[in-house]
């Protein structure tokens, strides 16, 4: 099976290899041939989202070029898969590139939606000595509709001691621009996140978007506190 | 009766036609065959004793005491209802339905102690029924439909059948024929519909589950505010 | 007044509802046993997406024939003996008001909760006739006696304030003695009213829902109030925003049923009350004199655009509960009788974007609203829309912004500069790094880095793309 890589800005920009490598060597293992098309940029959300929705157009116009090959797309992201899933709307009146957006969307996946939905694994033989908690991120479980995947796949992994987050399905405060136009009230929304992961007594922060994990993360270390921040491709690539 | 007036309609309407994009509709709206009707498979099926147990069930949910009788139990059972809830003062719907229940009898004999008081609504009277009904201490009225649901009695109003009885007094005593226990409010509502549709609706058609309550202080209930402070059901078997 | 309650600043409204302590537990406390209520009230309904699916197409078909359902309300209602007035402006329908009390020269007025009266300020506009108006919903009741405090949400006005701040308002205006326990409050809160029922010559109630094939309107309680203003007073008035109105009685089920589980938890209310008319003849109680005002206020603006689907609203409140936004700022940051998601969305639209421009861009988008809406309005998707609005046509997005989403579409639509600027922007930040992270960034970073540390962003072999490249060349 041929899956192309989205690899999404945050994980390409931001973060180092690891979370891209993670989500390659998992799908290898079970089969599939990986490509990364270099011309790959960003998925267009923070333009969508506050209201550049011509702007947008562009962005989304490229990356359905970039991808039009692709048998698979698959992305370490609910939220960007969201985006990609969100196109066709952007096109409207244009029924060629609508055409081309339901393309893409019909063939895209989040990372775990498509090792379970698509690959039907359930336990990747994974291994991780650790107490974790899981941050269900807003997009992906509501949006996107991907509520068990995660789960299912991280009840395979071997050694992990899981505690569900209390308050699981509420927002964490990111939001995009949203964290740095609302920063007093996105700081109340990820204090109370990190006091939930707090109770929790995890060692590790697990979650599926790494915007949300930058947040959290980024909080956690402000305040000094010793919970390490996982991307879920890094925990089932774990041995 | 008299025929009220209108204001200001057609140049409201008009608006909002142009607003729709559209010509004034005045005729030729048909209510749609709505694609989804969940609420006719709630408790479909069921007989009037399972009903009956759901209605029990439901009263535990919404301070109600629901207690049964058959027609010869029915005399002794309402008697002990007015007991439980202090006696005292009495305010009767004028409705066949105490005769066809043999409990003019257990009235007579209420009204007959020294210190109680009964009064039966009585149009001829005019604000002296809402007068007694405010002080007194229990309203009697029977139910014309029932919600096993919801634990809710539907009372439709007319000449005898003031709607201060079920609303002023203290406490609220509503008689069950079982026979008009039906699933939820979509059964009742079709048959108000019905009504619509052959020229009259009663002025007031009440929908009543319990006491009255409020939780506008920090979310605590608080049972009984305006109206009634306790309810109690009886559900009779139908002679 | 209208749909404003506060002069403040938006970001000076917000400081001062995270600096409520008490107000913020209360909010939380509330979301969770809301939603808990919630969840277990629709748990047995069978496929609650059935009844969304329902409700929506419900209120879609109805929008899309407003004019027809009014006018068929508008007949019934005459046919009943009652009145009808279709009041474009909250100034309309307040100078009708105001002529029905004035020839009935009534000086006392009961008033059951209504939103769309605060919307067109009604009361102060009565109290301008020298009319003694008095709320009778507690919650309600209890803001009107602590001088107009402003509600805080559309279900529980008085959520923001705890039982001794309660017990103060009854104390310092009305001479209470008892304690706080909200049973004796509440008793209170009877006795005092009772008079006031008993006395009012006219009773004004909003209205859940109007009934157009019969002409009648329905109230959804739990205290009682709005039947004591419908059955005791002579006049009654009722007052409603012009979409608040189903074809049918087998309508009325189905949105008075998805209400109750969504507003507050419960199967139904303790009071669903449907009034047709007058009293009829040979009844005792019941008004004499019924008038029923239609009011648009800005509404038929909404209709025929892409906002149209906020009119499906039936005030449920459901997704002010479980508003992570809402559940830290409270609803005085809204600044309107209409907080929330929905306030969100209806607030520009019921006023305009220079009011308003704060609330669709506080949201995370996190739509947890749309998802529990009962009759499915994309809530989240309409706040984007707004943003869209204000910058496609309203002309309201700051220069900076447009230059840096100009300049962000640009290099994410063309590879080769996305390539340059990922590839300089760590150097950029160098500076700011330490230990792997930034904590005081630049520009709009800085925003950022005030309450959270940024990491540092990866380079050269550190990044994904070199590792993929190395290893397509064979090393790893």
């Amino acid at each position: 099976m041929k899956v192309s890589l989205f690899l999404t800005c945050l994980a390409d920009v931001v973060y180092p290899a690891s979370v891209g490598k993670s989500t390659v060597e998992i799908l290898e293992r079970f089969g599939c041939e990986v490509d990364f098309p270099k011309k790959q940029t960003c998925c267009g959300q923070p333009a969508f989202n506050s209201g550049y929705h011509r702007e947008t157009k562009e962005v989304a116009k490229h990356m359905i070029n970039v991808f039009k090959d692709a048998e698979y797309v698959v992305s370490p992201s609910g939220s960007c898969t969201t985006m990609l899933h969100e196109y066709p709307h952007l096109f409207e009146d244009d029924p060629e590139w609508k055409q081309k957006a339901e393309q893409l969307k019909s063939k895209s996946y989040e990372l775990t939606q498509f090792l379970v939905d698509v690959l039907k694994i359930t336990d990747v033989g994974a291994k991780l000595n650790a107490k974790a908690t899981y941050h269900t991120s807003c997009h992906m479980t509501r949006l996107l509709g991907v509520k068990e995947a995660p789960m299912t796949l991280l009840k395979s992994v071997e050694g992990l001691e899981f505690t569900e987050l209390p308050n699981k399905e509420q927002c964490c405060g990111f939001g995009g621009t949203f964290s740095v136009k609302m920063v007093p009230i996105s700081e109340q929304m990820v204090n109370e996140k990190v006091q939930h992961i707090e109770e929790t007594d995890a060692e590790v922060l697990v979650g599926a978007d790494l915007g949300c994990l930058m947040n959290i993360g980024g909080r956690i270390n402000r305040q000094g506190k010793a919970i390490k921040v996982m991307h879920i491709a890094e925990v089932l690539n774990s041995k | 009766m008299a025929v009220g007036t209108v204001h200001n309609k057609d140049k409201f309407l008009n608006k909002i036609a142009h607003s729709l994009g559209r010509e004034r509709k005045t005729s030729g709206v048909v209510r749609p065959e709505w694609k989804h009707l969940p609420q006719y498979e709630v408790y479909k099926g069921m007989s009037q004793d399972e009903l009956a147990h759901h209605l029990e069930d439901q009263c535990q949910r919404i301070h109600t005491v629901c207690k049964r009788a058959t027609s010869q139990t029915l005399p002794n059972v309402l008697k002990e209802a007015i007991e439980e809830l202090g006696g005292k003062s009495i305010v009767n719907w004028d409705d066949p339905r105490f005769e066809e229940y043999n409990l003019t009898k257990t009235f007579e004999e209420f009204a007959s102690v020294e210190g109680n008081e009964l009064h039966v609504w009585d149009p001829n009277l005019g604000e002296e029924n809402i007068k007694f009904a405010e002080r007194a201490n229990i309203g009697i009225t029977f139910s014309d439909t029932t919600l096993a649901e919801s634990g809710t009695v539907m009372l439709l109003s007319d000449k005898g059948k003031g709607r201060s009885v079920s609303l002023l007094p203290a406490t609220h005593l509503v008689i069950i024929p079982k026979s008009t226990i039906v699933p939820r409010m979509s059964q009742a509502a079709t048959k108000v519909h019905k009504m619509a549709q052959a020229g009259r609706v009663p002025s007031c058609v009440n929908f009543i589950s319990g006491p009255s309550n409020s939780a506008d202080i920090e979310l605590n209930l608080v049972v009984g505010v305006h109206g009634p402070i306790k309810a109690t059901y009886i559900i009779v078997e139908d002679k | 007044m209208g749909i404003k309650t506060s002069d403040d600043k938006f970001f000076t409204r917000v400081d001062k509802g995270i600096n409520n302590d008490f107000m913020r537990k209360a909010v939380s406390g509330a979301q969770e046993r809301m939603q808990g209520r919630r969840l277990d009230s629709i748990s047995a309904l069978g496929d609650w997406e059935d009844w969304r699916n329902l409700a929506e197409e419900i209120r879609q078909h109805t929008l899309e024939n407003l004019d027809f359902y009014l006018e068929q309300l508008a007949d019934n209602v005459v046919k009943n003996g009652g009145n009808i007035f279709f009041a474009e402006t909250a100034e309309e329908a307040n100078e009708y008001i105001k002529s029905v009390v004035a020839s009935k020269e009534a000086k006392k007025i009961i008033k059951s909760k209504s939103m769309v009266t605060e919307e067109i300020s009604m009361n102060q506009a009565l109290e301008s006739l020298g009319c003694e108006v008095i709320e009778s919903d507690l919650g309600e009741w209890i803001l009107q006696l602590d001088d107009h405090d402003p509600p805080s949400h559309i279900v529980v006005p008085a959520l923001h304030k705890n039982k001794e701040q309660i017990r103060e308002t009854f104390a310092d205006k009305r001479g209470y003695k008892r304690t706080s326990d909200p049973k004796e409050m509440a008793l209170f809160a009877r006795e005092q009213l009772r008079k006031d029922f008993l006395e009012a010559e006219v009773g004004i109630t909003g209205c859940n829902f109007a009934v157009a094939e019969s002409g009648s309107i329905s109230l959804v309680t739990n205290e009682g109030n709005a039947r004591m203003a419908t059955t005791i007073p002579k006049t009654q008035i009722t007052v409603m925003g012009m979409e608040r109105i189903v074809p049918t009685w087998e309508e009325l089920d189905v949105l008075v049923s998805m209400l109750a589980r969504s507003a507050v938890g419960q199967k139904l209310t303790s009071y669903v009350t449907g009034l047709t008319g007058t009293k009829e003849e040979g009844d005792v109680d019941g008004p004499e004199e019924f008038h029923l005002v239609v009011v648009d206020n800005g509404r038929s603006k909404i209709l025929g655009t892409q906002f149209q689907s906020a009119l499906q609203c039936i005030r449920c409140a459901a997704c002010i509960n479980v508003c992570p936004v809402y559940r830290h700022v409270g609803g005085h940051s809204y600044g309107s009788i209409y907080p929330g998601p929905i306030g969100a969305v209806l607030n520009p639209l019921l006023g305009d974007y220079d009011e308003w421009k704060e609330l669709p861009y506080a949201s995370t988008l996190c739509g947890a609203c749309t998802e529990v809406c009962p009759v499915k309005i994309p809530l989240h998707n309409l706040l984007i829309e707004h943003r869209r609005v204000m910058v496609e046509q309203a002309g309201k997005a700051p220069f900076a912004e447009k230059l840096a989403m100009k300049g962000y579409a640009f290099a994410a639509s063309s590879p080769s500069v996305y390539n340059v600027g990922t590839k300089t922007a760590p150097s950029v930040m160098g500076p700011y790094s330490k230990n792997g992270l930034i904590s005081n960034g630049p520009g709009p970073v800085k925003l950022w880095t005030d309450i959270r540390d940024l990491p540092e962003l990866s380079k050269g072999k550190d990044k994904f793309r070199t590792w993929f490249e190395n290893r397509d060349k064979g090393g790893e």
